[in-house]
């Protein structure tokens, strides 16, 4: 699993050629976060069963409403749930990092966000071993497009995400700790076609900060 | 039966409840509880085929009944738990088993990692209590917990609220950590001296991987050690877990011999592995086990044992420091934390906490303080005053172990303070005075150590909990007492083998090079058997002389740490992570650079020529402003705009304590209020705001994260703030949002409001009635000064 620093760099904002004091701020405070915080997932395979035009995880209990879910999981026969976090331990270094300089705070907060991402990559890789035979769609998330971010609740409930992950959920449907990705991912028998990365579907491709400039945020 | 009795012999507790209920169709993850009132022949079947399989305490069904988790649901927690401790007695009739009251975590998480107050979580958990004591539970047991904090809610509610036994258990990752990070013998000390029964670890893992905490566990504590793992792993695709029931008992059954003696099995297990246990143990006996008797504070993060010299830092204190009672006086929490952070950084292994300063109200002003500092510093804590009220009010609230200064021999001291170190089950300072001084002689001073350990004793504190401060006396004043003190600190290390306390820097008053007097003292002090100096960790010689002193006494193995210290050479400045350069040459440059000290240093040599305004408006807000251009300009990015305006804030505390030197009025340029609304609790946004607005001079009322609309509006409407700043990042929260700003609006005299956030744009804040809004904190500057006026 690896920390992706470039990704961090833009979590940060930075673009261009940036300063290589920065970078070798962010290459160390780097190791110190792999070497102290260690993410932790969890995932759940569930059929996928289709009642009505909704989507429904037999098994679960677990309705995934709208035209995203529909379209991810159209020709899926098997959804994963999944569960990422740094814990507590991360919120906990960044809570002592801003008592000592809110400048590497964000730094920190840029290079957890890498972080948590490296971890989802590693479940969905866990994922393809166990299911060698079949093909992932990309990952996608309560909040995403017309997908509810209210399902996180029950995608918490079904997942133990408290007993096995210690992740809670509060009444305005954020993840607690800070650093929290969930995610539905898609298995079908036949590769999947990409349906979420690129501008076309990005929700802030009308005010991107890359486009503007003529990139994006992968180039 | 308790507690002695279930240290010796082996006790069969249950299994699963919820796995079980889910083979029987309930959904994963589905709360079990409600079926106490809907299906109560179900959980009286799984009750009794636990008793027929060998339980002898049964678990009532009522793990998840609390209030929080209940709300959704109509019904209340009394009326879940008396129904569930109902059908557990009736499925333990005439057979001698006991029930108990089953409280798990409340499903949100506490403060600092949280929102919820510390005092609400024990609402919650005392509801639980006295409802289980009234059905009829015999015993309670808190289990599956993963922060300590929780867990000493619910144990104190429990023990102030019911008579009944309690055992604790919490989950364990392999890494020998709980999800919030609380090691095992942070566990293990806090809630045995906070009055537990039994305490052990449940969930998380199987019973191999469970086997190595429990060993450690069962050298940590005196209390009996219970094990109750799950049956394996799950299978992702399928939920199941890998181990049978034979299997998981044969891999149980060693524990025996770490000392455990209290067995059952959590997620994964049935009655067949109840069963299987019963068959495994019977006839057999746990082994005698040895308690590791070190003494011991720490935080949940830090274990702190007190086998060698350890520091604790005395800069949190306000006698003889003007900006630290302004602090005090003006609620200026941050400040206070960082003096805690600029000694944990010098290698402080205790900070010593006092806020006694009048005009301050130290029974809410410590707890206050201890839960600030224990958010952002590992350090364990000790709590300083002569208010047994104060005293208790931080106990109450603090996280892990902590240590009380002080108690002295008075017998009327003793009796208000050490009733209360023990039921918080802190370690305490014994002061070698009593009402008639400070003895003069080494004897006279062991007498009083003496006193006080057998009134610790009697009351229960363990041994190891008391540590006895030999007194430091004046050197200039009382020559002669010197050579006291070091002999008392030899009888009391030799005869009664407790830690010794020095306030080491209390020898030098009145001399000069005072720093070679006291790291001379402490040297002495150290090699006669002091543990414990309290000093300034910020002063090099004196955490030099210490590194040197564990050299040689042996604890530095292979001279590993030392060796670090002075791994950069001699000077330690440049070990701060800047490289060594050559320094700015004008404060501009410093401030750009992010150069704290340099800044700091040229803003006093420029105070020499000028008023501390002329120098804010003169030098430092425009040096912060070309920093903001470079931002706007893409030119610097937002760690760099962060450090200078951290740079500035250094200067600002150069001028803040020049000004209180003087006496004279702090520099003021207005205030705001700034918030992450109701819901939001991702805050680094906000503090990225606060702290370059901070650094122009302006004065935040920082409200935290989560904050109800009627605080900001109650705060708003008390301190006549002009200018309200307020947060929020998910699209669920901007209702809070526009509630909090409709509140505001009915003020007769409405503030100025500016909106931020990752999904506030432009349009949104002026449909929600906002002033202004701004895309970042550059712009929020900008804003500040046209509506507060620069």
């Amino acid at each position: 699993m690896e920390l992706n620093l470039t990704e961090a760099l833009r979590f940060l904002g930075v673009r261009g050629e940036p300063d290589p004091a920065l970078v070798g701020e962010m290459a160390a405070m780097k190791e110190r976060l792999i070497g102290s915080v260690s993410p932790r997932y969890t995932f759940r395979v569930f059929p996928v069963s289709r009642a009505g035009g909704a989507i429904e995880l037999s098994g679960a209990g677990l309705v995934l409403p709208g035209t995203m879910a529909g379209k991810m999981l159209a020709d899926c026969s098997r959804a994963a749930l999944l569960l990422c976090t740094l814990g507590a331990g991360f919120d906990a270094m960044l809570r002592a990092e801003q008592a000592r300089s809110m400048a590497r705070a964000v730094m920190l907060d840029a290079l957890g966000s890498a972080w948590v991402e490296a971890s989802c990559d590693a479940a969905e890789a866990e994922l393809s071993r166990r299911f060698p035979e079949m093909y992932l769609t990309d990952r996608f998330s309560p909040g995403y497009g017309d997908l509810p971010l209210a399902l996180q609740q029950d995608l918490c409930r079904v997942l133990e995400a408290e007993k096995r992950l210690g992740v809670t959920v509060n009444d305005s449907f954020l993840l607690n700790p800070a650093k929290t990705v969930s995610a539905v991912i898609g298995l079908g028998s036949a590769p999947q076609p990409a349906r979420i990365r690129g501008c076309g579907y990005c929700p802030m491709r009308d005010n991107c900060s890359y486009r503007e400039g003529g990139r994006t945020c992968v180039s | 039966m308790f507690p002695e009795a279930l240290k010796n012999k082996v006790v069969l507790l249950d299994g699963a409840m919820g796995t079980v209920l889910q083979k029987k169709g309930l959904k994963p993850g589905g709360g079990p509880e409600l079926l106490n009132l809907t299906d109560r022949e179900t959980i009286l079947a799984v009750h009794r085929e636990y008793i027929r399989a060998g339980a002898r305490i049964i678990y009532a069904n009522t793990f998840g009944a609390n209030a929080l988790k209940l709300r959704p649901t109509g019904h209340s927690a009394a009326e879940v738990i008396t129904a569930g401790v109902s059908v557990a007695r009736e499925a333990a009739a005439g057979t001698g088993v006991m029930v108990a009251l089953d409280i798990g975590p409340l499903g949100e998480l506490l403060e600092p990692m949280g929102t919820m107050r510390f005092e609400t979580a024990y609402e919650y958990f005392k509801e639980m209590a006295v409802a289980g004591a009234q059905a009829g539970a015999d015993l309670c047991v808190i289990e599956t917990m993963t922060d300590l904090y929780e867990t000493k809610a619910a144990l104190l509610a429990v023990k102030e609220n019911s008579s009944l036994p309690v055992f604790v258990t919490m989950s364990f990752e392999q890494s020998g950590r709980t999800f919030t990070g609380c090691g095992v013998q942070a566990m293990a000390r806090t809630l045995e001296g906070l009055g537990a029964d039994a305490i052990g670890v449940n969930c998380s893992l199987g019973p191999e991987l469970m086997a190595p905490i429990l060993s450690e566990l069962c050298r940590a504590t005196r209390l009996p050690v219970i094990a109750k793992p799950n049956a394996g792993l799950p299978d992702p695709a399928t939920g199941e877990y890998d181990m049978g029931p034979e299997a998981f008992a044969a891999a149980l059954a060693p524990c025996l011999e770490a000392g455990v003696s209290l067995f059952g099995g959590c997620c994964g297990t049935s009655p067949a592995y109840i069963r299987a246990l019963a068959a495994a143990l019977k006839d057999k006996n746990p082994a005698p086990r040895t308690f590791d008797a070190v003494s011991f504070v720490c935080s949940p993060v830090t274990a702190c044992r007190i086998d060698g010299v350890r520091v604790i830092g005395e800069r949190i204190n306000p006698t003889g420091k003007k900006r630290f009672q302004q602090a005090l006086l003006e609620n200026d929490l941050d400040y206070i934390l960082d003096v805690a952070v600029q000694q944990e950084d010098a290698g402080a292994d205790i900070l010593d906490v006092n806020v006694g300063f009048p005009g301050v109200d130290e029974v809410a002003m410590l707890p206050r303080v201890v839960k600030k500092l224990q958010s952002a510093v590992s350090l364990p804590l000790q709590l300083d005053s002569s208010d047994p009220d104060a005293l208790e009010a931080g106990l109450r609230v603090y996280n892990g172990k902590p240590s009380v200064n002080s108690v002295n021999g008075d017998p009327e001291a003793m009796e208000r303070i050490l009733p209360i170190v023990k039921k918080y089950g802190a370690a305490v300072v014994g002061l070698c005075l009593d009402k008639n001084g400070i003895p003069r002689s080494a004897e006279a001073r062991f007498t009083i150590a003496e006193r006080i350990l057998s009134a610790a004793l009697a009351l229960g504190i363990p041994r190891e909990d008391l540590w006895i401060d030999c007194l430091t006396l004046t050197v200039s004043a009382q020559q002669e007492q010197a050579g006291e003190t070091l002999r008392a600190v030899d009888r009391v290390r030799g005869e009664l083998g407790l830690p010794v306390v020095l306030g080491v820097s209390n020898i030098s008053f009145g001399l000069p090079e005072r720093s070679l007097i006291n790291q001379n003292f402490l040297i002495q002090a150290m090699n006669r058997g002091l543990t414990l100096p309290i000093l300034n960790p910020n002063l090099r010689e004196m955490m030099d002389a210490v590194a040197a002193f564990k050299v040689l006494s042996g604890e530095d193995a292979g001279s590993r740490a030392y060796i670090e210290r002075f791994a950069h050479g001699p000077d330690r400045a440049a070990a701060s992570g800047l490289p060594a350069a050559a320094g700015p040459a004008t404060l501009e440059a410093a401030i750009r650079q992010g150069l704290k000290a340099d800044a700091q240093r040229l803003a006093r040599e420029a105070l020499a020529a000028e008023s501390e305004m002329e120098l804010v408006e003169g030098q430092l807000i425009p040096a912060l402003d070309r920093v903001g251009a470079d931002y706007e300009a893409g030119r610097a990015f937002l760690p760099q705009l962060l450090s200078a305006a951290q740079a500035a804030q250094a200067v600002f505390e150069v001028i803040k304590a020049s000004i209180a030197e003087k006496g004279g009025t702090p520099v003021r340029k207005g205030r705001f209020v700034i918030a992450t609304v109701k819901g939001d609790i991702h805050d680094i946004g906000k503090n990225i705001v606060k702290t370059v607005l901070e650094n122009y001079g302006y004065e935040a009322i920082d409200l935290g994260r989560d904050v109800p609309a009627e605080s900001v509006r109650d705060t708003v409407e008390a301190e006549d703030i002009r200018l309200v700043c307020l947060s929020a990042l998910m699209t669920t929260t901007l209702p809070a949002m526009e509630e909090t700003i409709r509140l505001l609006r009915t003020l007769d005299r409405p503030p100025v409001i500016l909106v931020g956030g990752a999904v506030v744009t432009p349009e949104y804040a002026r449909k929600m009635g906002a002033d202004y809004y701004a895309k970042d904190a550059r712009e929020s500057v900008e804003i500040v000064r046209k509506v507060l006026g620069s």
